[in-house]
């Protein structure tokens, strides 16, 4: 019973924390993340880690599932310039989040990098 | 004693003769009053008429004693000039120094007695030559062929108001025309008139107003009177012309235009936005960030383009003297723009961007529509 109750409480708490991870990701600014999504890369090229400002992937190659998977896990390797990427705060990854996700590839309105 | 006597008679004679005429004034009274406010010296409408003209003869002043808001700036005779009864001791000073100058005062018709107050002040100022258009402003209007004049205040108010109307610019096109015009304003220069009278809308009773180069042209009189010869029954001429629709728009952008915030941090209300574009587009400086090849397919028209990309290195140069709003197609770039503005310059606190789908012709016209 104990155990039981346990396992119900610890699912709770997951599905719990889940969402709030997801609504806190999905409260972010998408225009300030724009922004703050191209500094990353313009701060990454001024210390000479890329040789382009550009940021290389775009909102429309990953879809929205994908988007959110990568921000979950915070998996940010795939991007390089990690130097930047670990000073980010959790409101300007939300803010990162939010442009990449509303600009996906299944999004009503997809987005390349320009 | 015999001399005494006779000087109290004369005291009581004089004393009987005061009550006696004080009484037959009493009598009289109803029609003292009436002739009370009348000025002496009445004149008609073919008197006005020569006067209403372009140029204007000088020393010659047709003065408006009705209120000016209510009454004149929506119209009145062609060349009168402003001076509302009430405010004739304040604006005294705009009266000719010349005290033989012809002063023609009119105000609402027969029933309207401000016109005789002001020429009677007038007159007590020492003015000899004044007179009265008795008839006043509705006598002016019934004669066929006369037409009314409107303030620049009232071109404005219906302008912002998107009155039913149609503006016609009537001097030269290139000369003119095409270097600054009264918003909405086709060119139908009065050399041109027959030429291009069918630009003119084919209901005649449309409400036209003709302007031109100020209290000196003509040629938007001539226009006017040429309008009403082909039927047209509601024709205004905006006499003042395109010197003080210009000045005005000056003032106007001289005083700090006041942005509504959208719904989005930094966005400007798209209403507001559009607002400030048709009356006043000088008060802000809108940036275009969208790349020069797109902004040379057409922006608006006030707009200067600096393209996201290469707004970080001319960050230091934005102007802090009006607003900023930055645009773009759909608002990601003018917004990412925006945060950029806060995050290299916080201390430009008046800075916008425009979080709407825009869309501009080449003509300079343009459609906004709220983002998805």
């Amino acid at each position: 019973m104990l155990k039981r109750t346990m396992i119900g409480t610890l699912a709770l708490l997951l599905t719990l924390s889940f969402i709030g991870s997801a609504m806190a990701l999905e409260a972010g600014n998408k225009r300030k993340g724009k922004y703050t999504y191209r500094k990353v890369f313009s701060a990454c090229f001024e210390r000479g880690e890329v040789q382009s400002k550009k940021p290389p992937i775009s909102p429309d190659m990953k879809t929205q599932a994908q988007w959110t998977r990568v921000f979950e896990k915070e998996d940010f390797e795939q991007f390089g310039c990690q130097q930047e990427w670990s000073k980010l705060g959790e409101a300007e990854l939300s803010d990162i989040y939010a442009y990449l996700h509303d600009h996906a590839a299944d999004s009503p309105t997809p987005a390349k990098c320009k | 004693m015999k001399s005494k006597r006779c000087f109290s008679y004369v005291v009581i004679a004089m004393i009987l003769a005061a009550v006696v005429s004080g009484c037959s004034t009493a009598a009289t009274a109803p029609e003292a009053k009436v002739l009370d406010w009348r000025f002496h010296d009445i004149v008609d409408v073919a008197f006005v008429q020569q006067y209403a003209k372009v140029p204007m003869a000088d020393n010659v002043m047709i003065i408006d004693a009705r209120p000016r808001r209510a009454k004149y700036d929506k119209g009145h005779i062609p060349m009168a000039v402003s001076i509302p009864d009430s405010q004739f001791d304040k604006m005294a000073g705009m009266l000719p120094a010349d005290k033989g100058a012809l002063l023609i005062y009119y105000c609402g018709g027969p029933a309207c007695k401000l016109s005789h107050k002001s020429a009677a002040k007038a007159e007590a100022m020492g003015y000899s030559n004044v007179k009265v258009f008795e008839a006043g402003f509705p006598g002016w209007m019934s004669v066929a062929g006369n037409y009314a004049s409107v303030s620049e205040a009232w071109m404005k108010q219906q302008i912002d108001a998107g009155a039913d109307m149609v503006v016609i610019d009537s001097r030269p096109r290139r000369a003119k025309y095409d270097k600054g015009h009264i918003p909405t304003a086709i060119s139908i220069p009065d050399s041109q008139f027959e030429t291009l009278q069918d630009q003119l809308p084919r209901d005649k009773s449309k409400l036209l107003v003709f302007y031109c180069g100020g209290f000196k042209c003509k040629l938007s009189h001539k226009s006017a009177a040429k309008a009403m010869a082909m039927g047209y029954s509601h024709v205004k001429v905006f006499a003042a012309g395109y010197p003080a629709w210009k000045k005005l728009a000056e003032t106007a952008m001289a005083a700090p235009v006041q942005v509504k915030t959208g719904p989005e941090e930094g966005s400007i209300d798209i209403d507001a936005f559009k607002k400030i574009l048709a009356q006043n587009p000088e008060s802000l400086y809108i940036i275009d960030v969208r790349d020069a090849d797109e902004f040379q397919t057409g922006s608006l028209k006030t707009a200067v383009n600096i393209p996201v990309d290469a707004l970080e290195d001319k960050i230091k140069s934005l102007p802090t003297d009006r607003p900023i709003v930055f645009i773009c197609g759909t608002g990601a770039r003018s917004g990412e723009s925006f945060y950029m503005v806060q995050d290299l310059r916080p201390e430009l606190k008046n800075v916008y961007y425009l979080d709407a789908e825009m869309t501009v012709h080449k003509d300079g016209s343009f459609t906004l529509k709220k983002p998805v």
